[in-house]
């Protein structure tokens, strides 16, 4: 159970994967104008890097070292990824249309996402176990989600603040992630 | 005349990232000295230039509902060359870059060179286009990484510069820096672009 | 329906003929990466324990190599020590005397903050290590006498105390007794 605790806190704070290890960049920064769009893709985020997580696990220890093709690992995560986004998409759309409404416009994105790659890649690079994977999955994604609405609730205020015209919309957002990543600076001390 | 023009449009006016904001993961992540700036942007521009070729030349025969998965192939394939031959003949930059490099394969610049340009385009233009593009997210990358280095380490290129009592700027070569640095440089490009609003 | 098919089929050409490629780079690349890891490793082990002329590879929980000199005599054991640093594994060849005693250190591996942790590979940090008892292992910071690296606390104890710990295995492994006789017939070997 501790493992557990450790494995969150470390994926949600310390190691947070946008601010620490500048991965999902582009959602971040594109999709976090707006509060509910910035939970809609949260949630599409954590869903999907659970499930990739869980199936590029067992693609490679089932698939790709007993065949000895660990040098197509690339090739086979992104493509494992691509499919997966689309076959959700597709379950989504028949079982759950008002969800399909909220998250739809998101998926496709995520394909392009570096840090649904990125998980699944730090997953075999730090050889954790099948169950640690999927947990780290999600764990990822809900730290993902954490920051992605912590900066659009900073944004929309901003757009009532007096913001210097060549400071405006991106320019000043990357000011307010680096408050972020100072902020979450003070995790990285930590030791558990 | 034309061809000039696709070479160096993605320099400044284009810029990959400063102007439209893609490949920022890579951006910030690697930007902390200008030697792995220089590698990244060196890999990014290989995989780009290449994917590009291949894609202008394979745009007849590639259907349009497939696209997305047979880019992503190319370019997978493309990074994990450049992955395993980085590996092999500068194995101290491959580990710096570590996870970047085959994460080079979701850089939105590539894909995004790949749809909008590379599969509309004849083979010479895109190759123009990948070669500018490239140096124009190279520059970029320097750029962050100049002033990161510069500050949060006194140094560039590993060389000092700053006399050694110096008192580094921590704060520009750790996490925090990469953003504020990008923000401002983003931030000097608008203001210079449009000096009217002023 | 033959649409659908002509679809897959060119997708996978696509993806056969990259697999293709791909084995054949790798049948390249694979053997100079795995010579260049083998290289490392041996320069590493001379410089840490330049006394020695040859080593002997040892299997245990940690294992270890044994280095001799010209006379074939004990002088000491070389090993890796691995400890997380800031961002990453930090690995580390050791080189310990016969009695003992840490000889000197090479950062081999790290991916620590340039111009911060990564000076962790600087002369003037591993330099300190030399002549060092195992027990005396602490930085600064924890009432050592290493000095700690500015501003990469996290490194320089995760380093050494990595080195430490380590140290401390082998020692335990090779506290046994046909370790004890084959050094204790060398010294006889000396007084002669």
């Amino acid at each position: 159970m501790g493992n557990i605790f450790t494995l969150a806190i470390s994926a949600i704070f310390i190691n947070n994967f946008v601010l620490t290890r500048f991965l999902g960049l582009c959602p971040y920064i594109g999709v976090s104008k707006k509060l509910d769009q910035a939970l809609g893709m949260g949630m599409a985020v954590i869903f999907v890097m659970s499930m990739a997580s869980t199936i590029t696990w067992m693609i490679h220890n089932y698939l790709l070292i007993p065949f000895d093709l660990v040098y197509l690992q690339t090739i086979a995560f992104i493509l494992t990824i691509a499919t997966l986004v689309q076959f959700v998409e597709m379950v989504i759309q028949k079982m759950a249309p008002s969800l399909y409404k909220s998250l739809g416009v998101f998926l496709p994105l995520i394909t392009t996402n570096c840090a649904v790659l990125g998980v699944s890649i730090i997953n075999i690079n730090e050889s954790l176990t099948f169950i640690e994977s999927i947990l780290h999955g999600i764990f990822a994604g809900i730290g993902f989600t954490v920051v992605l609405i912590i900066m659009a609730g900073l944004r929309e205020r901003l757009d009532k603040s007096p913001v210097p015209e060549s400071m405006k919309d991106l320019p000043i957002s990357f000011i307010l992630a680096g408050c972020m990543a100072l902020a979450f600076l003070g995790f990285a001390g930590f030791n558990i | 005349m034309s061809l000039i023009k696709e070479l160096t449009k993605g320099f400044i006016k284009e810029n990959p990232v400063f102007i439209m904001a893609l490949g920022l993961c890579p951006a910030l992540a690697v930007s902390n000295s200008i030697e792995n700036a220089i590698g990244m942007g060196g890999a990014a521009t290989f995989v780009l230039l290449c994917s590009n070729i291949l894609i202008s030349l394979l745009k007849n025969f590639i259907p349009p509902k497939i696209r997305i998965p047979c880019y992503i192939v190319v370019i997978a394939s493309f990074v994990t060359i450049v992955d395993m031959t980085m590996n092999a003949y500068l194995p101290d930059l491959h580990r710096n870059l570590g996870i970047f490099i085959p994460l080079i394969v979701v850089n939105c610049v590539i894909l995004g060179r790949a749809e909008a340009f590379a599969s509309r385009n004849s083979v010479l233009k895109s190759i123009f286009d990948g070669i500018g593009m490239g140096i124009g997210f190279t520059i970029a990358l320097v750029a962050v990484a100049f002033f990161r280095e510069l500050l949060g380490a006194g140094q560039l290129m590993g060389i000092q510069i700053f006399p050694n009592n110096y008192q580094p700027i921590l704060v520009a070569i750790l996490a925090p820096g990469a953003f504020l640095t990008l923000g401002l440089l983003m931030g000097l490009i608008n203001l210079f672009k449009k000096p009217e609003t002023d | 329906m033959t649409y659908y098919i002509k679809l897959g089929v060119i997708l996978f050409m696509i993806a056969a003929i990259a697999s293709g490629v791909l084995a054949f780079v790798n049948n390249f690349t694979k053997p100079i990466i795995e010579e260049n890891q083998r290289q490392m490793e041996i320069e590493a082990r001379r410089t840490v324990l330049p006394q020695a002329k040859t080593f002997e590879y040892v299997e245990d929980n940690l294992p270890y190599y044994r280095g001799y000199d010209e006379e074939g005599q004990l002088v000491g054991y070389t090993f890796m020590a691995v400890g997380a640093g800031y961002s990453g594994d930090i690995q580390t060849m050791v080189g310990l005397t016969a009695d003992y005693k840490i000889f000197s250190i090479s950062v081999l591996i790290q991916t620590e903050t340039p111009g911060l942790g990564a000076n962790c590979t600087r002369p003037e940090f591993t330099n300190q290590f030399s002549g060092k008892e195992v027990d005396e292992l602490y930085i600064d910071v924890d009432s050592g006498d290493i000095d700690n690296i500015t501003g990469a606390t996290i490194t320089a104890r995760a380093l050494t105390n990595s080195v430490k710990k380590a140290s401390d295995i082998i020692i335990e492994q090779t506290k046994d007794l046909s370790d004890n006789t084959k050094h204790d017939y060398s010294k006889d070997k000396e007084t002669v």
